[in-house]
């Protein structure tokens, strides 16, 4: 047998082996059924994290920004608002201050220690949408004052609300800036809801591991790697589609 | 129309107005110089409140617009301001941003808005720039619409701060050309401005502001050739 073909025969041979344990690691035994289930979880609670953690940081921003305000026009601000401030400080300074690993935990064996184990998914999306609030907050927040003051004094000295003005002038620039951010955002949470498996909540994550600890073999880990590394490369593809598109209609 | 007493306007510890009394009368074109940091854009913001007064009272038109109850908004529909940095909306075309307030005011129908654009485009040469955006014009064009987009709201008095200061000088005639013209229909105006020559030739009264206060004011004629204030004669000599 020549060097040639032995190399030949030896490729075709570990590429049926490879088959043959991935078939073993990813789809026989019902396993494929599990990876799907995994992946679905991963997603919705990316997905529910997501739309919480919007809903958060756009409150939190928008009191910030109220705040930023008042001071500026009136030198102080009503007292409800005030409260409120402190209030969300408060949160910012404990989510961005403790690791997220720390507050899943906390969520699930401190305060939601009640919920029966097949809802932990929801405990999961409520902790992980309670963090991303308080960095979308950040972005938001941040978007919004990086549009020139000269475009608010404008819009007031035209005789506009500070609601007409932010409305109108203000948060259609501040998109700009806060939509490529917001995905950012998205992707990094993706990533980060791979710890749910510590809560018992069965992530692709989570799954493989099961599958892991009885096949012992590297490709379940391998196989999850290049799901996460496909879904980020989607979402970064929209990332650039949504920036070019930002920077069309940007005719500055 | 414009009755200013004894304002004054602290930010922390720099009194950026020290006791500011001063009348404009309708129809008067008060022109506003002095040295940088001397007070004439917080003045100048304080009258239609963008700065709140530390101190003082401003009236206009017979209301006390420093007093709590005065419904700022309503009060600035009256009072147009150009800034120095134009502040044209860039996400809207040049028509967009001079019928924006008018209709989002409700102050006019759509298309007495528009013709009302195409009427003040119209004037300053620019007509065929209505769907453009401010990006695509230059700094001139765009503090001519900058002035226009105020004028749309028709408001009782126009306040410059420093229009021309952010212009090639090549751009400068042609705002100060608008200007004029403003000034020939009767317009209000009060002006802060390093435009010596406009101030000559345009303006009713002049004053000279150093440290928060008016030092001296006087028709433009005795103001430039006879100043009495050794300050202003000292700021006339390093200017003229
Ligand atoms: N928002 C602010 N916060 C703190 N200090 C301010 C603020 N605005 C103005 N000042 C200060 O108040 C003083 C007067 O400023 P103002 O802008 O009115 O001067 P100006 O006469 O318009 O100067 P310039 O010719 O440079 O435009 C300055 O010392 C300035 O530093
Ligand atoms: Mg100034």
């Amino acid at each position: 047998m020549s060097a040639l073909e032995s190399f030949w025969t030896n490729i075709v041979s570990d590429l049926q082996s490879f088959g043959l344990q991935f078939y073993e690691n990813i789809i026989a035994h019902n396993r494929w059924n599990l990876f799907v289930n995994g992946f679905k979880n991963t997603i919705l609670i990316t997905l529910g994290a997501a739309i919480l953690g919007i809903v958060l940081g756009c409150l939190v921003a928008i009191c910030k920004v109220s705040v930023a305000n008042q001071k500026k026009a009136l030198g102080h601000c009503h007292p409800l608002l005030r409260i409120l401030n402190v209030i969300c400080d408060i949160y910012l300074t404990i989510i961005r201050g403790t690791p997220m690993m720390v507050q899943l935990l906390i969520a699930a064996f401190v305060i939601f220690v009640t919920v029966p184990f097949d809802k932990m998914i929801y405990v999961a999306m409520l902790a992980f949408g309670i963090n991303s609030g308080a960095y979308v907050a950040e972005i938001i927040r941040a978007g919004i004052q990086a549009v020139n003051i000269g475009q608010t004094e404008a819009g007031r000295s035209l005789g506009l609300t500070q609601a007409q003005t932010m409305r109108m002038i203000v948060l259609p620039q501040a998109v700009r800036n806060i939509l490529p951010a917001l995905v950012n955002e998205a992707i990094v949470l993706l990533k980060e809801t791979a710890i749910v498996g510590y809560i018992a909540v069965r992530d692709i994550t989570y799954v493989s591991t099961l599958i892991r600890s009885r096949t012992f073999s590297a490709i379940p880990l391998l196989f999850i790697a290049c799901v996460y590394l496909l879904v980020v490369l989607f979402m970064t593809y929209l990332l650039r589609r949504l920036e070019r598109r930002l920077a069309k209609s940007d005719r500055r | 129309m414009i009755d200013v007493r004894d304002l004054h306007k602290h930010f922390g510890e720099v009194k950026a107005l020290n006791g500011v009394t001063e009348v404009v009368q309708q129809g008067e074109k008060v022109v506003i110089v002095g040295p940088s940091g001397c007070g004439k854009s917080t003045f100048l913001r304080c009258l239609n409140l963008l700065e709140r007064p530390t101190a003082g009272e401003i009236w206009f038109e017979g209301t006390n617009i420093t007093d709590k109850n005065c419904n700022i908004n309503k009060l600035r529909q009256r009072i147009g301001m150009v800034f120095q940095q134009f502040n044209l909306f860039p996400h809207k075309t040049v028509r967009q941003n001079i019928t924006m307030a008018p209709l989002a005011l409700k102050l006019m129908s759509n298309e007495e808005a528009n013709d009302r654009a195409s009427q003040l485009l119209t004037r300053i040469g620019l007509l065929d720039k209505a769907d453009a955006y401010p990006a695509q014009l230059s700094g001139g064009q765009q503090q001519r619409i900058a002035i226009v987009r105020a004028l749309a709201m028709n408001p009782d008095v126009m306040l410059f701060d420093e229009p021309t200061s952010a212009l090639d000088p090549e751009m400068v005639g042609e705002v100060l050309e608008v200007m004029r013209e403003l000034a020939e229909d009767g317009m209000t105006m009060v002006v802060v401005t390093h435009e010596m020559g406009f101030a000559r030739e345009v303006a009713t009264r002049c004053l000279f502001m150093d440290s928060g206060q008016v030092l001296e004011e006087a028709p433009p004629g005795d103001f430039f050739s006879r100043p009495q204030n050794p300050r202003l004669q000292d700021f006339l000599s390093k200017v003229l």
